[in-house]
Protein backbone atom coordinates (compact mmCIF):
# COMPACT_ATOMS: atom_id res chain seq x y z
CA UNK A 1 0.00 0.00 0.00
CA UNK A 2 2.82 2.43 0.89
CA UNK A 3 4.66 1.45 -2.26
CA UNK A 4 1.61 2.17 -4.39
CA UNK A 5 1.18 5.59 -2.80
CA UNK A 6 4.76 6.53 -3.58
CA UNK A 7 4.26 5.33 -7.13
CA UNK A 8 1.13 7.41 -7.46
CA UNK A 9 3.02 10.49 -6.30
CA UNK A 10 5.71 9.77 -8.86
CA UNK A 11 3.09 9.41 -11.59
CA UNK A 12 1.46 12.70 -10.57
CA UNK A 13 4.81 14.49 -10.65
CA UNK A 14 5.65 12.96 -14.03
CA UNK A 15 2.29 13.96 -15.47
CA UNK A 16 2.54 17.57 -14.32
CA UNK A 17 6.13 17.86 -15.54
CA UNK A 18 5.01 16.47 -18.89
CA UNK A 19 2.19 19.04 -19.16
CA UNK A 20 4.53 21.83 -18.00
CA UNK A 21 7.10 20.84 -20.63
CA UNK A 22 4.42 20.94 -23.32
CA UNK A 23 3.33 24.43 -22.25
CA UNK A 24 6.90 25.77 -22.04
CA UNK A 25 7.65 24.32 -25.44
CA UNK A 26 4.57 26.01 -26.87
CA UNK A 27 5.48 29.37 -25.34
CA UNK A 28 9.18 29.12 -26.11
CA UNK A 29 8.90 28.02 -29.71
CA UNK A 30 6.48 30.43 -31.40
CA UNK A 31 7.65 29.38 -34.86
CA UNK A 32 6.12 25.99 -34.25
CA UNK A 33 3.40 26.83 -31.77
CA UNK A 34 1.71 29.53 -33.89
CA UNK A 35 1.16 27.30 -36.95
CA UNK A 36 0.19 24.54 -34.51
CA UNK A 37 -2.47 26.79 -32.99
CA UNK A 38 -3.66 27.95 -36.41
CA UNK A 39 -4.01 24.36 -37.55
CA UNK A 40 -5.73 23.48 -34.28
CA UNK A 41 -8.29 26.22 -34.92
CA UNK A 42 -8.74 24.92 -38.48
CA UNK A 43 -9.07 21.41 -37.02
CA UNK A 44 -11.81 22.56 -34.65
CA UNK A 45 -13.64 24.16 -37.58
CA UNK A 46 -13.51 21.23 -40.01
CA UNK A 47 -13.44 18.26 -37.63
CA UNK A 48 -17.25 17.86 -37.33
CA UNK A 49 -17.24 16.79 -40.98
CA UNK A 50 -15.23 13.65 -40.19
CA UNK A 51 -17.81 11.87 -37.98
CA UNK A 52 -20.50 12.78 -40.51
CA UNK A 53 -18.58 11.00 -43.25
CA UNK A 54 -17.80 8.10 -40.94
CA UNK A 55 -21.49 7.67 -40.29
CA UNK A 56 -21.91 7.06 -44.01
CA UNK A 57 -19.74 4.00 -43.60
CA UNK A 58 -16.36 5.32 -44.74
CA UNK A 59 -13.26 4.38 -42.80
CA UNK A 60 -11.50 6.92 -40.61
CA UNK A 61 -8.52 7.43 -42.93
CA UNK A 62 -10.63 7.82 -46.06
CA UNK A 63 -12.98 10.34 -44.47
CA UNK A 64 -10.01 12.34 -43.15
CA UNK A 65 -8.42 12.41 -46.61
CA UNK A 66 -11.75 13.42 -48.17
CA UNK A 67 -12.30 16.25 -45.69
CA UNK A 68 -8.71 17.41 -46.11
CA UNK A 69 -8.80 17.40 -49.91
CA UNK A 70 -12.16 19.16 -50.12
CA UNK A 71 -10.88 21.79 -47.68
CA UNK A 72 -7.81 22.36 -49.83
CA UNK A 73 -9.99 22.54 -52.92
CA UNK A 74 -12.37 25.02 -51.27
CA UNK A 75 -9.59 27.18 -49.86
CA UNK A 76 -7.07 27.34 -52.70
CA UNK A 77 -9.27 28.90 -55.39
CA UNK A 78 -10.57 31.87 -53.34
CA UNK A 79 -7.12 32.46 -51.87
CA UNK A 80 -5.57 32.56 -55.33
CA UNK A 81 -8.24 35.01 -56.46
CA UNK A 82 -8.40 37.17 -53.34
CA UNK A 83 -4.75 37.52 -52.37
CA UNK A 84 -3.64 39.58 -55.43
CA UNK A 85 -6.57 41.98 -54.95
CA UNK A 86 -5.76 42.26 -51.28
CA UNK A 87 -2.06 42.88 -51.92
CA UNK A 88 -2.98 45.53 -54.47
CA UNK A 89 -5.31 47.25 -52.02
CA UNK A 90 -2.74 47.10 -49.22
CA UNK A 91 -0.14 48.68 -51.47
CA UNK A 92 -2.54 51.47 -52.42
CA UNK A 93 -3.28 52.23 -48.78
CA UNK A 94 0.12 53.85 -48.26
CA UNK A 95 -0.46 56.27 -51.14
CA UNK A 96 -3.92 56.97 -49.84
CA UNK A 97 -2.94 57.71 -46.25
CA UNK A 98 -1.76 61.34 -46.81
CA UNK A 99 -5.18 62.21 -48.22
CA UNK A 100 -6.88 60.87 -45.11
CA UNK A 101 -4.32 62.64 -42.95
CA UNK A 102 -4.90 66.07 -44.49
CA UNK A 103 -8.64 65.53 -44.30
CA UNK A 104 -8.45 64.63 -40.62
CA UNK A 105 -6.11 67.55 -39.74
CA UNK A 106 -8.33 70.04 -41.60
CA UNK A 107 -11.42 68.88 -39.79
CA UNK A 108 -9.66 68.71 -36.46
CA UNK A 109 -8.74 72.40 -36.87
CA UNK A 110 -12.36 73.25 -37.62
CA UNK A 111 -13.51 71.38 -34.55
CA UNK A 112 -10.83 73.10 -32.50
CA UNK A 113 -12.03 76.54 -33.62
CA UNK A 114 -15.64 75.62 -32.99
CA UNK A 115 -14.95 74.34 -29.48
CA UNK A 116 -12.84 77.43 -28.71
CA UNK A 117 -15.66 79.73 -29.84
CA UNK A 118 -18.21 77.97 -27.72
CA UNK A 119 -16.32 77.13 -24.55
CA UNK A 120 -13.13 79.18 -24.69
CA UNK A 121 -11.23 75.94 -24.22
CA UNK A 122 -8.43 75.21 -26.66
CA UNK A 123 -8.17 71.54 -27.60
CA UNK A 124 -4.53 70.53 -27.51
CA UNK A 125 -2.84 69.57 -30.80
CA UNK A 126 -1.16 66.66 -29.08
CA UNK A 127 -4.16 64.32 -29.37
CA UNK A 128 -4.21 64.59 -33.14
CA UNK A 129 -0.46 64.41 -33.78
CA UNK A 130 -0.18 61.47 -31.41
CA UNK A 131 -3.01 59.62 -33.10
CA UNK A 132 -1.66 60.27 -36.60
CA UNK A 133 1.90 59.27 -35.76
CA UNK A 134 0.56 56.15 -34.04
CA UNK A 135 -1.46 55.13 -37.08
CA UNK A 136 1.40 56.00 -39.43
CA UNK A 137 4.02 54.05 -37.55
CA UNK A 138 1.58 51.16 -37.24
CA UNK A 139 0.90 50.99 -40.94
CA UNK A 140 4.52 51.40 -41.96
CA UNK A 141 5.45 48.67 -39.52
CA UNK A 142 2.91 46.39 -41.15
CA UNK A 143 4.05 47.34 -44.64
CA UNK A 144 7.74 46.97 -43.81
CA UNK A 145 7.01 43.65 -42.20
CA UNK A 146 5.47 42.22 -45.36
CA UNK A 147 8.61 40.34 -46.54
CA UNK A 148 9.05 38.61 -43.17
CA UNK A 149 5.34 37.85 -43.07
CA UNK A 150 5.56 36.37 -46.53
CA UNK A 151 8.45 34.17 -45.47
CA UNK A 152 6.61 32.91 -42.43
CA UNK A 153 3.41 32.54 -44.44
CA UNK A 154 5.25 30.34 -46.91
CA UNK A 155 6.41 28.25 -43.98
CA UNK A 156 2.81 28.15 -42.70
CA UNK A 157 1.51 27.12 -46.10
CA UNK A 158 3.52 23.95 -45.69
CA UNK A 159 3.16 23.44 -41.95
CA UNK A 160 -0.50 24.22 -41.35
CA UNK A 161 -1.91 21.66 -43.82
CA UNK A 162 0.57 19.09 -42.54
CA UNK A 163 -0.36 19.66 -38.90
CA UNK A 164 -4.04 19.83 -39.81
CA UNK A 165 -3.93 16.50 -41.60
CA UNK A 166 -2.30 14.74 -38.68
CA UNK A 167 -4.57 16.46 -36.17
CA UNK A 168 -7.51 15.08 -38.13
CA UNK A 169 -5.98 11.63 -38.47
CA UNK A 170 -4.26 11.07 -35.13
CA UNK A 171 -6.02 13.52 -32.82
CA UNK A 172 -7.86 10.83 -30.92
CA UNK A 173 -4.83 8.58 -30.47
CA UNK A 174 -2.79 11.50 -29.13
CA UNK A 175 -5.63 12.15 -26.69
CA UNK A 176 -5.46 8.51 -25.61
CA UNK A 177 -1.70 8.73 -24.99
CA UNK A 178 -2.20 11.72 -22.69
CA UNK A 179 -5.09 9.96 -20.96
CA UNK A 180 -2.96 6.85 -20.40
CA UNK A 181 -0.32 9.02 -18.75
CA UNK A 182 -2.90 10.63 -16.48
CA UNK A 183 -2.56 9.26 -12.94
CA UNK A 184 -5.49 7.35 -11.48
CA UNK A 185 -6.19 9.74 -8.64
CA UNK A 186 -6.94 12.69 -10.91
CA UNK A 187 -8.07 10.81 -14.02
CA UNK A 188 -11.82 11.38 -13.95
CA UNK A 189 -11.54 15.05 -13.02
CA UNK A 190 -8.84 15.76 -15.61
CA UNK A 191 -10.70 13.96 -18.36
CA UNK A 192 -13.98 15.71 -17.60
CA UNK A 193 -12.45 19.16 -17.28
CA UNK A 194 -10.26 18.90 -20.38
CA UNK A 195 -13.22 17.63 -22.36
CA UNK A 196 -15.41 20.51 -21.17
CA UNK A 197 -12.67 23.05 -21.91
CA UNK A 198 -11.96 21.63 -25.33
CA UNK A 199 -15.62 21.55 -26.23
CA UNK A 200 -16.30 25.08 -24.99
CA UNK A 201 -13.29 26.60 -26.69
CA UNK A 202 -13.89 24.62 -29.86
CA UNK A 203 -17.54 25.63 -30.04
CA UNK A 204 -16.58 29.22 -29.30
CA UNK A 205 -13.95 29.38 -32.03
CA UNK A 206 -16.30 27.74 -34.51
CA UNK A 207 -19.13 30.15 -33.64
CA UNK A 208 -16.86 33.17 -33.79
CA UNK A 209 -15.46 32.05 -37.13
CA UNK A 210 -18.96 31.74 -38.58
CA UNK A 211 -19.99 35.07 -37.07
CA UNK A 212 -16.94 36.91 -38.38
CA UNK A 213 -17.30 35.45 -41.86
CA UNK A 214 -20.99 36.36 -42.03
CA UNK A 215 -20.30 39.97 -41.02
CA UNK A 216 -17.24 40.16 -43.28
CA UNK A 217 -19.12 38.81 -46.29
CA UNK A 218 -22.12 41.14 -45.81
CA UNK A 219 -19.90 44.21 -45.46
CA UNK A 220 -17.56 43.29 -48.31
CA UNK A 221 -20.51 42.62 -50.63
CA UNK A 222 -22.18 45.90 -49.64
CA UNK A 223 -19.01 47.92 -50.14
CA UNK A 224 -18.36 46.29 -53.52
CA UNK A 225 -21.93 47.14 -54.61
CA UNK A 226 -21.45 50.73 -53.43
CA UNK A 227 -18.15 50.75 -55.33
CA UNK A 228 -16.14 52.04 -52.40
CA UNK A 229 -12.36 51.78 -52.50
CA UNK A 230 -10.54 49.10 -50.49
CA UNK A 231 -13.82 47.21 -50.13
CA UNK A 232 -12.14 43.85 -49.61
CA UNK A 233 -9.63 45.17 -47.09
CA UNK A 234 -12.33 47.04 -45.17
CA UNK A 235 -14.65 44.00 -45.19
CA UNK A 236 -11.95 41.70 -43.86
CA UNK A 237 -11.02 44.28 -41.19
CA UNK A 238 -14.67 44.45 -40.13
CA UNK A 239 -14.87 40.65 -39.98
CA UNK A 240 -11.70 40.26 -37.91
CA UNK A 241 -12.45 43.08 -35.49
CA UNK A 242 -15.95 41.67 -35.06
CA UNK A 243 -14.40 38.91 -32.96
CA UNK A 244 -13.75 41.47 -30.21
CA UNK A 245 -16.98 41.92 -28.25
CA UNK A 246 -18.62 45.37 -27.88
CA UNK A 247 -15.65 47.48 -29.13
CA UNK A 248 -14.93 45.36 -32.21
CA UNK A 249 -17.73 46.55 -34.52
CA UNK A 250 -16.83 50.19 -33.76
CA UNK A 251 -13.13 49.54 -34.40
CA UNK A 252 -13.99 47.87 -37.68
CA UNK A 253 -16.16 50.80 -38.81
CA UNK A 254 -13.54 53.54 -38.17
CA UNK A 255 -11.30 52.89 -41.20
CA UNK A 256 -14.31 52.70 -43.52
CA UNK A 257 -15.65 55.94 -42.03
CA UNK A 258 -12.34 57.71 -42.66
CA UNK A 259 -12.03 56.44 -46.22
CA UNK A 260 -15.60 57.40 -47.13
CA UNK A 261 -15.34 60.82 -45.46
CA UNK A 262 -12.05 61.63 -47.19
CA UNK A 263 -13.31 60.41 -50.53
CA UNK A 264 -16.94 61.53 -50.68
CA UNK A 265 -17.39 63.93 -47.76
CA UNK A 266 -20.70 64.23 -45.93
CA UNK A 267 -23.36 62.81 -48.22
CA UNK A 268 -25.44 59.88 -49.29
CA UNK A 269 -22.47 57.51 -49.64
CA UNK A 270 -21.58 58.05 -46.00
CA UNK A 271 -25.19 57.41 -45.02
CA UNK A 272 -25.34 54.25 -47.11
CA UNK A 273 -22.06 52.99 -45.66
CA UNK A 274 -23.18 53.60 -42.10
CA UNK A 275 -26.47 51.90 -42.83
CA UNK A 276 -24.57 48.92 -44.21
CA UNK A 277 -22.46 48.61 -41.04
CA UNK A 278 -25.51 49.01 -38.85
CA UNK A 279 -27.43 46.36 -40.79
CA UNK A 280 -24.51 43.92 -40.72
CA UNK A 281 -24.08 44.37 -36.98
CA UNK A 282 -27.81 44.17 -36.39
CA UNK A 283 -27.92 40.84 -38.21
CA UNK A 284 -24.98 39.76 -36.07
CA UNK A 285 -26.47 40.94 -32.78
CA UNK A 286 -30.08 39.83 -33.30
CA UNK A 287 -29.68 36.70 -35.41
CA UNK A 288 -26.22 35.17 -35.32
CA UNK A 289 -25.15 35.96 -31.77
CA UNK A 290 -28.22 34.61 -29.93
CA UNK A 291 -28.23 31.40 -31.97
CA UNK A 292 -24.52 30.64 -32.05
CA UNK A 293 -22.44 32.37 -29.45
CA UNK A 294 -24.45 33.36 -26.42
CA UNK A 295 -25.15 29.84 -25.18
CA UNK A 296 -21.50 28.87 -25.39
CA UNK A 297 -19.93 31.68 -23.43
CA UNK A 298 -22.27 32.59 -20.63
CA UNK A 299 -20.05 35.28 -19.19
CA UNK A 300 -21.52 38.34 -17.53
CA UNK A 301 -21.09 41.48 -19.72
CA UNK A 302 -19.05 43.12 -16.97
CA UNK A 303 -16.66 40.15 -16.96
CA UNK A 304 -16.45 40.32 -20.77
CA UNK A 305 -15.51 44.00 -20.69
CA UNK A 306 -12.97 43.49 -17.91
CA UNK A 307 -11.30 40.58 -19.68
CA UNK A 308 -11.18 42.47 -22.98
CA UNK A 309 -9.53 45.45 -21.27
CA UNK A 310 -7.03 43.24 -19.46
CA UNK A 311 -6.27 41.36 -22.68
CA UNK A 312 -5.72 44.57 -24.62
CA UNK A 313 -3.43 45.90 -21.92
CA UNK A 314 -1.09 42.94 -21.98
CA UNK A 315 -1.30 41.57 -25.52
CA UNK A 316 -2.89 44.29 -27.68
CA UNK A 317 -5.42 43.34 -30.34
CA UNK A 318 -4.53 39.65 -30.11
CA UNK A 319 -5.17 39.82 -26.39
CA UNK A 320 -8.60 41.31 -27.00
CA UNK A 321 -9.50 38.43 -29.31
CA UNK A 322 -8.08 35.69 -27.08
CA UNK A 323 -9.35 37.13 -23.80
CA UNK A 324 -12.93 35.80 -24.06
CA UNK A 325 -12.17 32.08 -24.50
CA UNK A 326 -9.49 32.36 -21.83
CA UNK A 327 -11.94 33.99 -19.42
CA UNK A 328 -14.52 31.29 -20.21
CA UNK A 329 -11.94 28.57 -19.54
CA UNK A 330 -10.92 30.18 -16.28
CA UNK A 331 -14.55 30.44 -15.22
CA UNK A 332 -15.08 26.74 -15.93
CA UNK A 333 -12.03 25.74 -13.89
CA UNK A 334 -13.03 28.00 -10.98
CA UNK A 335 -16.58 26.61 -10.97
CA UNK A 336 -15.19 23.08 -11.01
CA UNK A 337 -12.93 23.80 -8.04
CA UNK A 338 -15.75 25.57 -6.23
CA UNK A 339 -18.12 22.65 -6.63
CA UNK A 340 -15.40 20.23 -5.69
CA UNK A 341 -14.67 22.04 -2.44
CA UNK A 342 -18.07 23.33 -1.37
CA UNK A 343 -20.87 21.25 -2.83
CA UNK A 344 -19.70 17.72 -3.34
CA UNK A 345 -19.19 16.92 0.32
CA UNK B 1 -14.23 -22.17 -27.49
CA UNK B 2 -11.66 -24.71 -26.25
CA UNK B 3 -14.45 -26.64 -24.68
CA UNK B 4 -15.96 -27.23 -28.10
CA UNK B 5 -12.63 -28.53 -29.37
CA UNK B 6 -12.31 -30.87 -26.40
CA UNK B 7 -15.84 -32.02 -26.85
CA UNK B 8 -15.24 -32.88 -30.47
CA UNK B 9 -11.97 -34.69 -29.84
CA UNK B 10 -13.62 -36.66 -27.07
CA UNK B 11 -16.48 -37.54 -29.39
CA UNK B 12 -14.00 -38.72 -32.03
CA UNK B 13 -12.05 -40.83 -29.52
CA UNK B 14 -15.12 -42.43 -28.04
CA UNK B 15 -16.63 -42.96 -31.47
CA UNK B 16 -19.63 -40.77 -30.65
CA UNK B 17 -21.67 -38.48 -32.91
CA UNK B 18 -19.84 -35.88 -34.87
CA UNK B 19 -22.07 -33.22 -36.48
CA UNK B 20 -22.39 -33.44 -40.26
CA UNK B 21 -23.12 -29.78 -40.71
CA UNK B 22 -20.45 -27.16 -40.27
CA UNK B 23 -21.51 -25.06 -37.39
CA UNK B 24 -20.91 -21.36 -37.29
CA UNK B 25 -19.18 -21.22 -33.97
CA UNK B 26 -16.45 -23.60 -35.07
CA UNK B 27 -15.87 -21.48 -38.16
CA UNK B 28 -15.65 -18.46 -35.93
CA UNK B 29 -13.18 -20.27 -33.74
CA UNK B 30 -10.90 -20.96 -36.68
CA UNK B 31 -11.31 -17.41 -37.91
CA UNK B 32 -10.34 -15.99 -34.56
CA UNK B 33 -7.47 -18.42 -34.18
CA UNK B 34 -5.96 -17.69 -37.59
CA UNK B 35 -2.52 -16.12 -37.48
CA UNK B 36 -3.36 -12.94 -39.42
CA UNK B 37 -6.40 -11.61 -37.62
CA UNK B 38 -5.93 -13.55 -34.43
CA UNK B 39 -3.02 -11.60 -33.07
CA UNK B 40 -4.69 -8.27 -33.59
CA UNK B 41 -7.98 -8.93 -31.87
CA UNK B 42 -7.74 -8.25 -28.20
CA UNK B 43 -9.39 -10.31 -25.54
CA UNK B 44 -11.52 -7.36 -24.42
CA UNK B 45 -14.48 -7.90 -26.79
CA UNK B 46 -14.59 -11.54 -25.73
CA UNK B 47 -14.55 -10.44 -22.12
CA UNK B 48 -17.43 -8.04 -22.70
CA UNK B 49 -19.30 -10.73 -24.63
CA UNK B 50 -19.65 -12.63 -21.37
CA UNK B 51 -21.04 -9.66 -19.52
CA UNK B 52 -24.73 -9.90 -18.79
CA UNK B 53 -25.23 -6.16 -19.20
CA UNK B 54 -24.13 -6.17 -22.82
CA UNK B 55 -26.00 -9.31 -23.88
CA UNK B 56 -28.04 -7.45 -26.54
CA UNK B 57 -24.87 -6.26 -28.31
CA UNK B 58 -23.66 -7.89 -31.51
CA UNK B 59 -19.96 -8.73 -31.84
CA UNK B 60 -19.44 -5.83 -34.21
CA UNK B 61 -21.11 -3.41 -31.81
CA UNK B 62 -18.94 -4.66 -28.97
CA UNK B 63 -15.86 -3.98 -31.07
CA UNK B 64 -17.05 -0.40 -31.60
CA UNK B 65 -17.77 0.00 -27.91
CA UNK B 66 -14.28 -1.22 -26.99
CA UNK B 67 -12.73 1.56 -29.10
CA UNK B 68 -14.40 4.08 -26.83
CA UNK B 69 -13.36 2.48 -23.56
CA UNK B 70 -10.20 3.07 -21.56
CA UNK B 71 -8.14 0.45 -19.80
CA UNK B 72 -6.99 1.62 -16.39
CA UNK B 73 -4.58 -0.25 -14.11
CA UNK B 74 -4.71 -0.03 -10.35
CA UNK B 75 -2.25 -1.38 -7.79
CA UNK B 76 -3.35 -3.23 -4.70
CA UNK B 77 -4.85 -0.81 -2.19
CA UNK B 78 -5.19 2.01 -4.68
CA UNK B 79 -8.38 4.06 -4.46
CA UNK B 80 -10.46 4.08 -7.64
CA UNK B 81 -12.76 6.80 -6.42
CA UNK B 82 -13.80 8.27 -3.08
CA UNK B 83 -17.24 8.79 -1.66
CA UNK B 84 -18.40 12.29 -2.62
CA UNK B 85 -16.25 12.54 -5.74
CA UNK B 86 -17.74 13.82 -8.95
CA UNK B 87 -18.25 10.68 -11.02
CA UNK B 88 -18.09 10.39 -14.78
CA UNK B 89 -17.00 6.77 -15.24
CA UNK B 90 -18.74 3.41 -15.63
CA UNK B 91 -16.30 0.55 -14.96
CA UNK B 92 -16.08 -3.15 -15.72
CA UNK B 93 -13.70 -5.27 -13.68
CA UNK B 94 -11.44 -6.84 -16.30
CA UNK B 95 -9.19 -8.58 -13.82
CA UNK B 96 -8.52 -8.39 -10.10
CA UNK B 97 -10.87 -7.61 -7.27
CA UNK B 98 -12.58 -4.39 -6.19
CA UNK B 99 -14.13 -3.71 -2.80
CA UNK B 100 -16.77 -1.03 -2.31
CA UNK B 101 -17.14 0.81 0.98
CA UNK B 102 -19.90 3.15 2.08
CA UNK B 103 -20.79 5.06 5.20
CA UNK B 104 -23.38 3.07 7.14
CA UNK B 105 -24.99 3.50 10.52
CA UNK B 106 -22.94 1.83 13.21
CA UNK B 107 -24.97 0.78 16.24
CA UNK B 108 -21.94 0.47 18.54
CA UNK B 109 -20.72 4.06 18.19
CA UNK B 110 -24.12 5.48 17.12
CA UNK B 111 -22.57 7.27 14.14
CA UNK B 112 -21.73 6.76 10.48
CA UNK B 113 -18.86 4.43 9.86
CA UNK B 114 -17.21 3.19 6.70
CA UNK B 115 -18.27 -0.38 6.01
CA UNK B 116 -17.61 -2.78 3.19
CA UNK B 117 -20.81 -3.23 1.24
CA UNK B 118 -19.73 -5.19 -1.81
CA UNK B 119 -16.89 -7.09 -3.45
CA UNK B 120 -16.64 -7.10 -7.20
CA UNK B 121 -14.72 -9.62 -9.24
CA UNK B 122 -13.97 -10.21 -12.89
CA UNK B 123 -16.99 -9.41 -15.08
CA UNK B 124 -18.76 -7.22 -12.52
CA UNK B 125 -19.48 -3.58 -13.16
CA UNK B 126 -19.97 -0.45 -11.06
CA UNK B 127 -20.54 3.30 -11.40
CA UNK B 128 -23.28 3.00 -14.02
CA UNK B 129 -25.28 5.91 -12.57
CA UNK B 130 -22.52 8.36 -13.42
CA UNK B 131 -23.28 8.04 -17.12
CA UNK B 132 -26.95 8.90 -16.64
CA UNK B 133 -26.80 11.67 -14.06
CA UNK B 134 -25.88 15.24 -14.91
CA UNK B 135 -23.67 15.73 -11.86
CA UNK B 136 -23.13 12.37 -10.32
CA UNK B 137 -21.74 12.22 -6.80
CA UNK B 138 -20.21 8.86 -5.89
CA UNK B 139 -22.04 7.36 -2.96
CA UNK B 140 -19.38 4.83 -2.14
CA UNK B 141 -15.66 4.35 -2.11
CA UNK B 142 -14.08 1.82 -4.46
CA UNK B 143 -10.69 0.34 -3.69
CA UNK B 144 -8.65 -2.16 -5.66
CA UNK B 145 -7.93 -5.08 -3.35
CA UNK B 146 -5.26 -6.58 -5.56
CA UNK B 147 -3.67 -5.58 -8.87
CA UNK B 148 -6.77 -4.70 -10.89
CA UNK B 149 -7.49 -3.80 -14.47
CA UNK B 150 -10.66 -1.88 -15.16
CA UNK B 151 -12.38 -1.02 -18.41
CA UNK B 152 -13.90 2.42 -18.08
CA UNK B 153 -16.40 4.26 -20.23
CA UNK B 154 -16.59 7.95 -19.37
CA UNK B 155 -19.11 10.66 -20.04
CA UNK B 156 -17.09 12.34 -22.83
CA UNK B 157 -16.75 8.92 -24.49
CA UNK B 158 -20.50 8.43 -24.26
CA UNK B 159 -21.03 11.81 -25.95
CA UNK B 160 -18.69 10.81 -28.76
CA UNK B 161 -20.40 7.43 -29.00
CA UNK B 162 -23.82 9.09 -29.31
CA UNK B 163 -22.51 11.29 -32.11
CA UNK B 164 -20.66 8.60 -34.02
CA UNK B 165 -22.58 5.39 -33.36
CA UNK B 166 -26.07 6.29 -32.17
CA UNK B 167 -27.30 2.70 -32.29
CA UNK B 168 -24.52 1.37 -30.09
CA UNK B 169 -25.04 4.28 -27.70
CA UNK B 170 -28.78 3.63 -27.56
CA UNK B 171 -28.18 -0.05 -26.81
CA UNK B 172 -25.73 0.83 -24.07
CA UNK B 173 -28.11 3.32 -22.50
CA UNK B 174 -30.91 0.75 -22.75
CA UNK B 175 -28.80 -1.80 -20.91
CA UNK B 176 -27.87 0.68 -18.22
CA UNK B 177 -31.48 1.76 -17.78
CA UNK B 178 -32.42 -1.91 -17.41
CA UNK B 179 -29.96 -2.23 -14.54
CA UNK B 180 -31.25 0.94 -12.97
CA UNK B 181 -34.93 0.09 -13.31
CA UNK B 182 -34.34 -3.38 -11.87
CA UNK B 183 -32.64 -1.81 -8.90
CA UNK B 184 -35.42 0.75 -8.57
CA UNK B 185 -38.04 -2.00 -8.50
CA UNK B 186 -36.06 -3.85 -5.86
CA UNK B 187 -35.78 -0.69 -3.80
CA UNK B 188 -39.51 0.02 -4.11
CA UNK B 189 -40.47 -3.42 -2.82
CA UNK B 190 -37.88 -3.14 -0.07
CA UNK B 191 -39.23 0.26 0.90
CA UNK B 192 -42.76 -1.10 0.96
CA UNK B 193 -41.70 -3.86 3.31
CA UNK B 194 -39.82 -1.48 5.56
CA UNK B 195 -42.75 0.93 5.62
CA UNK B 196 -45.13 -1.90 6.43
CA UNK B 197 -42.94 -3.01 9.31
CA UNK B 198 -42.56 0.56 10.53
CA UNK B 199 -46.33 1.09 10.47
CA UNK B 200 -46.78 -2.14 12.34
CA UNK B 201 -44.30 -1.08 15.03
CA UNK B 202 -45.73 2.42 15.42
CA UNK B 203 -49.25 1.01 15.43
CA UNK B 204 -48.35 -1.27 18.31
CA UNK B 205 -46.83 1.64 20.22
CA UNK B 206 -49.90 3.83 19.90
CA UNK B 207 -52.13 1.07 21.15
Amino acid sequence: MIKSKAQEKFRLAFFFIFILCLITAMVGLPRISIPLMVSYVAYLIVFPAVPTLKKLGLSHDISVVLVFLSLLFLVIYPVVRIVPVLVNEAENVQYYLPKVETYVTDNYKKVQEYVYEKTKYELPDGILTNAISYVKSGTTKVLLGVPTYLASILEWLLLVPLFLFFFLRDGSSFKNIVLNLTPNSIFERTYYLSHQLNKKIGDFIFAKFVEASIVGIIITAGLIIMDIRFSLLLGITAGVTNIIPYVGPLLGAIPALLVVLAEYGWGTTLGAMMLLYIIANAIDIFLVFPILVSKIVDLHPVLVVISVILGSQYFGIVGMIVSIPLAAALKLIIIEIYEETYQAR
Amino acid sequence: MESYEKEMSKALKDGGDVPHKINISILKYFWQANPITGQKSSSIPRFLRNSKVLKNFSDYELKILVNFMHQRKFDAGEVIFNQGDLGIGFYFVFSGYVTVFADRYDSESDSEKEKQIAGLEKGDYFGELSLLQDRNIRNGKAVAKERTQLLGLFKPDLEDLINLHPIVAAKLLQSISLIVTDRLMMLTTELKRVKYKLDKVSGKKSD
